[in-house]
């Protein structure tokens, strides 16, 4: 109980101690200078804070997507067939856990250039797409491990054709497996700095970047404690609301 | 439900996307720091030349030079340190500079530009400048001499910090013994490295971040700062006072160039211009607080910032002062002291 109590503070306080922050009229956090929102208000009239945000947003959501259907596609490879061909595969899968982000990156920018792609939005969504599936597939495959395929002969016993199998057998029951390396792919996707440094182009900068940019000449570092406060308002809300979607179904 | 709103957000990313790329206005592309311009400058130039300014942001010289190096384009205008454009010019990264296009160039500090490395213009204009100095708390310590001397004072032992920078803190210490911040003389450095071995064992330790919070909150007394930050700590507690060391000190420059993949060469050398025409420049430096080397602009400042020594240096002292240059092979020297001192008891 203690240590949990220990645990749970040390995980909390830094959070508590930014969204406080947040509403110090100090710019550095050494001391309490008086409660004030002049950060929100510069936050709102940040324009490339909000920019960089929307850009975030769209590889976040984009990389997360085609991710969870190719990375679930790859598991499913990797589960039925245990061929050389496979194996190989499963090595390709997994390079990207391991490799240094660095590494990626900088291999990443060579084959975009080499290809001749224009850097942009594009490059870092083919960039995160090819990372965020290898976290899929390896959630997703660590399901099908477990997954009772007697359920799928049972379903093709009574009549069900592939297609019904596939939607209303398989994919409800691994829903939880492709959510929870979508969610994955989600986080790791929005706070990737490395790699996305090195395959962004012009007009392309994400939130992680232009924050580190901030750090050397920015008179405005403080709004970034006040953005990281909405943002956590908005994962909470998310959560506790979906949290009662889900209550409400089942009453 | 889920999905409708994801498909929402995409459609909404989308359509973001087109209409950025619907106006046929030229853009020019500017690869910088962030907040390292006044928004209202960009926005009159976007109006008067009829363009649009897309900026993006890298947060170090090495990690932005690597990524070129690797053939990263689409930029037309880059503002970098100046020791890393010394590096850029030497691998055939850069467009000179055609100075016809910028007749603003007049009004630069023709003093500043004996200092820099590129003296003629041919490839890069200065942008900002600021320096390394001496920040403490005014009502906690006593007769500060400016000097780098400071740091063997006995009665703040364990209050104060030196830059975790081996250039800047070797540098401190060879300034201090009256030598070049450039030395590249073994017998120079050695007598440097026992100088800031003895500063070692009287300062709390060396900083390159936390030193701003701990000057804010009076944790520490006296500090080895970049003008920059320190004017940003003094926002927070009036009690901070700035000198420039009398021996010398570092300065550093960001410098616009143009590199050589630039695809709106013209419109990179309008923008150098507008942003040294005087009152532009002088806006600019209302705004960041780094100092613009542009004469016409010093008399245009308000009194507060020309009286702010974060802006401003001793012209004395500024003549003693020297930029932090490449010292070719001798960078192993300096490491291989950096690394005695960081062994030192």
């Amino acid at each position: 109980m203690f240590t949990t109590v220990l645990v749970l503070l040390f995980f909390y306080i830094p959070i508590l101690l930014l969204v406080l922050n947040s509403f110090n009229a100090a710019r550095f956090g050494g001391q309490w200078e008086g409660f004030t929102l002049d950060w929100y208000v510069r936050l709102f009239n940040d324009g490339p804070i909000w920019t960089a945000l929307r850009n975030t947003l769209i590889i976040a959501v984009s990389s997360t997507l085609v991710s969870m259907v190719l990375g679930t596609l790859a598991a499913f490879a990797l589960h039925r067939y245990n061929t050389r061909l496979q194996r190989i595969h499963y090595t390709l899968i997994y390079t990207p856990l391991v490799v240094p982000d660095i590494l990626m990156g900088m291999s990443l920018l060579l084959f975009f250039v080499a290809a001749g792609l224009q850097l942009g939005l594009t490059t870092i969504f083919l960039a995160h797409v090819s990372f965020c599936i290898s976290y899929v597939a390896m959630v997703v495959l660590a399901r099908l491990q477990d997954f009772d395929f007697s359920v799928i002969e049972a379903s093709q016993d009574l009549g069900a054709g592939w297609w019904d199998t596939t939607w209303r057998v398989l994919l409800p029951m691994l829903a939880p497996g492709i959510a929870a390396g979508g969610l994955l792919a989600f986080t790791l996707s929005i706070d990737d700095f490395v790699i996305t440094f090195f395959v962004s182009g012009p007009g392309s900068t994400t939130l992680p970047i232009r924050i580190y940019s901030m750090m050397k000449h920015s008179r405005n570092m403080p709004i970034i404690n006040a953005l990281s406060t909405l943002l956590l308002v908005v994962t909470f809300i998310a959560v506790w609301s979906s949290q009662r979607l889900t209550r409400e179904k089942r009453t | 439900m889920m999905k409708k709103l994801m498909l929402g957000v995409i459609a909404l990313g989308l359509a973001g996307i087109m209409a950025g790329c619907g106006a046929g206005k030229p853009r020019l592309h500017l690869y910088t720091w962030a907040d390292y311009v006044d928004p209202a400058l960009v926005k009159k130039f976007e109006k008067e030349f009829g363009c649009r300014v897309v900026i993006d942001t890298f947060d170090s010289n090495e990690a932005m030079y690597a990524k070129l190096q690797a053939g990263a384009t689409g930029y037309d205008l880059i503002i970098p340190s100046s020791y890393m454009i010394k590096t850029m010019h030497r691998q055939g990264m850069l467009l000179p500079i055609d100075k016809s296009l910028i007749p603003n160039l007049a009004y630069i500090d023709a003093e500043h530009l004996t200092h820099v490395i590129d003296k003629e213009m041919d490839h890069s204009v200065p942008y900002m400048i600021g320096h390394t100095g001496i920040a403490y708390l005014g009502s906690r310590v006593d007769d500060v001499e400016p000097s780098w001397a400071v740091f063997d004072r006995e009665d703040l032992r364990g209050r104060v910090t030196l830059l975790n920078d081996m250039r800047e803190t070797i540098g401190a210490a060879l300034k201090f013994l009256g030598y070049s911040i450039n030395s590249v003389n073994e017998q120079e450095l050695a007598e440097a490295r026992d100088v800031v071995i003895r500063w070692k064992r009287n300062i709390a330790k060396f900083d390159n971040e936390q030193y701003k919070v701990g000057l804010a909150s009076g944790a520490f007394l006296l500090v080895q700062g970049y003008s920059g930050d320190i004017a940003q700590v003094m926002e927070d507690n009036e009690d901070i006072v700035f000198v420039s060391p009398r021996e010398g000190t570092s300065i550093f420059s960001d410098d616009f160039v143009i590199p050589a993949t630039a695809q709106q060469v013209e419109l990179a050398h309008a923008y150098i211009n507008f942003m040294h025409d005087p009152e532009n420049a002088a806006a600019n430096i209302e705004y960041i607080a780094y100092l613009c080397p542009n004469t016409g602009a010093y008399d245009l400042l308000s009194d507060e910032i020309k009286e702010d020594p974060t802006v401003f240096m001793d012209p004395e002292i500024r003549n003693k002062s020297e930029f932090i240059d490449d010292v070719g092979d001798a960078l192993a020297l300096y490491s291989r002291m950096w690394d005695q001192i960081k062994a030192a008891e």
